[in-house]
């Protein structure tokens, strides 16, 4: 017989063969292959079966999840991991700010001074690019380094996981994964590190979801932000007594909102743009064990506060620079923050806020902590009030409130720029450590640019629609 | 003036986007019809009903083809004379026969659309109505190395999701196996070999149903008004028109009866049972995921509580404690459910 021929054949054959095996050979072949490891594996090993009289494990499983008690204990859990670190920040955020802003940065001035250096350069390197990270580490890093490890902690405990087993059915309506809870709550720490935290997720599509919406969780440079606005707009409408009580609720409606846009832009995310993308739920309950402390602290400082504090020093020392310079910059006559402030107000009063809140989202972009300062600088820059702040590009915060919105006010800020100021700090483009940090997770110029551009159209609608109804309304 | 100018700017912002995107007339619509329609596109799609005709042993003419595309006769009469002057059909009096040549081009198609569809169910996270409309654009787009670089990449699969048979590289397909869900008699067992994804209304209410390929059936009652069979532990009602487009295998009577008619989701916390193994209906990423999860015929599982919502819940699986939603749940089979010693 010629081989050839006998070649020809056997792959007649076996090409007829193929449609006889039938539609399932590849799940059989992979079925039969699973289930030998799994013999394999109870032959050598084994597990000791009988149950003690008391299980810890499921004892505290019984309570964290139970129908009465389970969300009673999360939110308890929850408050108490954030009045730890608010109260705690508030220590070594005044010592460090006052290292970095009253005794470095005058002692950097006053070396630089009697160097000789030329003025440019020094206002530049120190009252630009110093000052940008002085500001971005003395807000930043005393509650990340309180919230990392407090959330480590509970984390490693095992509760974490029982947290998403009990939200998970109200993500999994929005098309999201129970695990998105934990990355949106990091994300009120911080979103750079919210945005690190969804590997835990480990199916495509809902890891996205969660890595697009985590900005709607307000982060810890943005909590200041509402609280100043909050206090000095929305609380001094309530009678003293209320005052308090009042901006803590708008406070609270703001982030409230934050967790309705997460649900609603990942419901949307999960039947437009991120239909066909693969998904596969699980989630894994590992048993509770004694959580181990100090390695918990020093993974969490390493891995997590300091990764992420290192990119946002990174980001904002070019800041800096950018601020001290488009105010010290001029062209024919002004800076060039007065053209930029006067070219983008039409717009800014449009949607209800104004030239410099924009040029401040702009250029503070590395950072939501110096979004204040940069505020306040342009507004005495542009309003040319003498005899406030630091002088042009030179960053600064007032101690008091009413200093604050007597300088707002000189600056044109009704009460609904403060509104609206509250509303666009919720919804704007996330800072740029968060989006490199995005872009680094996903591999992908698309997602990035998608997470940047729709939390930024949702709030200049938002703001616009409030704008109308406002004016509309007669305020 | 700023408040007049927002207003106009929102009215024409709604109205452009009504123009371009309204239902059945939008622009956007139109252009994406126009572009369907477009010459090649359309007697591709002639080629692969002259080919499925041929195959289901149907005639074929200029009026069922008129039917199948959806266009006027006239345009369809313009349409087979440029087809036939290329030398890939042939016309006997009123039917239409595909050439040689004509065949290869059809199973060239063929072969894009069913791969594609295979993919789109193996590999993406989108569900049975979209796997076809989207193949139905693919197939004009994919090049025959593409189509082969596919095939290769998830390892050379026989048959696309529906069950239909991929033709293979060189063109072959075997014989047309099955025969209509209606032809049964009552008490029969088969297994579902094809659902026909045509027409569309008709498919949906399949899939709605929860049938799939390779679900085993048993005949219960046949009328000319309903056939009703049981599936997976649950009884189905179909009309005949819509029985019809199921095909199935007949199954020897002898073959053990498949003792499965219970899922993981109807395990309550405190009781355990052993997997039978999983539906066919779950398939990809989902499947490998279970299965990495060891949910293995064999497999002892325990159900330990439920979520304080009601879903998901957490089985002890081989030790290890995995929360599943009962969606996934409801695709593992299994028996001997009883209450843990």
């Amino acid at each position: 017989m010629n081989p050839a021929n006998t070649r020809e054949e056997v792959l007649e054959a076996a090409a007829n063969l193929r449609w006889e095996v039938g539609p399932d050979l590849h799940d059989s072949l992979m079925e039969a292959l699973y289930t030998d490891a799994a013999r394999i594996s109870d032959r050598v090993l084994s597990r000791d079966d009988a149950r003690p009289a008391f299980d810890l494990d499921r004892t505290i499983d019984r309570l964290v999840t139970s129908r009465w008690l389970g969300f009673p204990i999360m939110m308890l859990l929850m408050a108490v991991v954030l009045w730890v670190t608010i109260t705690g920040a508030n220590v070594p955020s005044s010592l460090l700010s006052s290292l970095f802003l009253e005794t470095l940065h005058p002692a950097l001035k006053q070396a630089a001074a009697s160097a000789g250096l030329a003025w440019w350069l020094d206002g530049l390197l120190i009252d630009g690019m110093f000052l940008a990270m002085a500001w971005v580490v003395s807000v930043m890093l005393p509650p990340m380094a309180i919230f990392f490890p407090l959330f480590t902690l509970l984390e490693d405990f095992g509760y974490l996981p029982r947290v998403a087993f009990n939200l998970d059915r109200w993500f999994k309506k929005a098309g999201a994964h129970g695990k998105q809870a934990l990355t949106m709550a990091m994300g009120y720490g911080c979103n750079a590190a919210g945005v690190v935290a969804t590997r835990v997720i480990d199916s495509p599509r809902e890891r996205l979801i969660a890595t697009l919406t985590n900005n709607f969780s307000l982060c810890n440079g943005r909590w200041p932000t509402q609280i100043l606005i909050a206090t000095i707009f929305i609380g001094s409408l309530a009678p003293p007594v209320l005052a308090g009580l009042v901006s803590a609720g708008a406070v609270m409606a703001v982030v409230l909102l934050g967790v309705g846009c997460t649900f609603l832009v990942s419901w949307g995310l999960s039947r437009t743009l991120l239909r066909g993308e693969a998904s596969a739920f699980s989630l894994e309950l590992p048993p509770y064990r004694p959580p181990r402390i100090l390695q918990t602290i020093y993974t969490s400082l390493i891995d997590r506060t300091l990764i992420v504090l290192w990119r946002a020093v990174v980001f904002s020392v070019p800041a800096g620079a950018a601020i001290w310079l488009v105010s010290n910059i001029h062209v024919g006559g002004t800076s060039l923050a007065e053209h930029l402030i006067q070219g983008m107000d039409p717009f800014g009063l449009l949607i209800g806020l104004n030239g410099v809140i924009l040029l401040a989202y702009i250029i503070a972009i590395p950072a939501n902590e110096i979004v204040i300062p940069t505020v306040l600088m342009l507004t005495v820059v542009s309003a040319g009030l003498s005899g406030v702040g630091e002088g042009a590009g030179v960053m600064f915060e007032f101690d008091s409130a009413s200093a604050t919105l007597g300088v707002l006010e000189a600056g044109g800020w009704t009460l609904l720029t403060g509104i609206n100021l509250m509303l666009f700090s919720l919804l704007h483009n996330p800072c740029s450590t968060t989006l490199y940090t995005i872009w680094k997770e996903t591999g992908s110029v698309k997602w990035t640019a998608a997470s940047a551009l729709l939390p930024i159209a949702m709030g200049i609608v938002v703001c616009f629609c409030v704008a109308q109804a406002f004016r509309w309304l007669g305020g | 003036m700023n408040e007049l100018t927002g207003s106009m700017l929102v009215v024409l912002a709604a109205l452009a986007i009504y123009f371009l995107f309204r239902p059945g007339r939008g622009w956007l619509e139109r252009w994406r019809r126009w572009l369907r329609l477009s010459d090649r596109v359309l007697s591709e799609d002639a080629l692969k009903h002259l080919y499925h005709c041929e195959y289901e042993q149907r005639e074929a003419t200029i009026q069922s083809l008129s039917g199948a595309l959806g266009t006027p006769v006239e345009r369809v009469a313009g349409l087979v004379q440029r087809i036939e002057a290329g030398e890939l059909v042939t016309s006997e009096g009123a039917s239409l026969r595909l050439t040689p040549k004509g065949r290869e081009y059809a199973l060239r198609i063929i072969r894009a659309h069913r791969l594609w569809e295979r993919y789109l169910s193996e590999e993406t996270g989108l569900k049975e109505p979209d796997w076809h409309k989207r193949a139905e654009q693919k197939e004009h787009r994919l090049s025959s190395s593409e189509a082969d670089a596919l095939a290769a990449r998830m390892g050379n699969p026989p048959f696309d999701p529906h069950g239909d048979p991929i033709p293979t590289q060189r063109g072959q397909l075997p014989p047309r196996r099955g025969q209509p869900l209606t032809s049964l008699a009552v008490g029969e067992r088969a297994r579902i070999a094809h659902l026909e994804d045509e027409p569309e209304a008709v498919y949906a209410q399949l899939v709605a149903e929860g049938l799939h390929p390779l679900m085993a059936v048993q005949l219960t009652h046949v009328s000319a008004e309903r056939i009703c069979f049981w599936a997976e532990g649950e009884e189905h009602v179909l009309a005949p028109i819509v029985a019809a487009n199921v095909s199935v295998v007949p199954l020897p009577r002898e073959q053990p009866v498949e003792e499965s008619l219970e899922t993981l989701a109807a395990l309550e916390p405190g009781e355990e049972a052993t997997v039978v193994g999983l539906s066919p209906n779950c398939r990809g990423l989902e499947r490998r995921r279970l299965m990495d999860l060891g949910l293995l015929p064999g497999t002892v599982v325990a159900a330990e509580m439920k979520s304080p919502v009601g879903d998901p819940t957490a089985f002890r699986i081989r030790g290890a404690l995995i929360a599943l939603r009962g969606e996934q749940a409801a695709n593992i089979r299994i028996n001997s459910r009883r209450q843990v010693a």
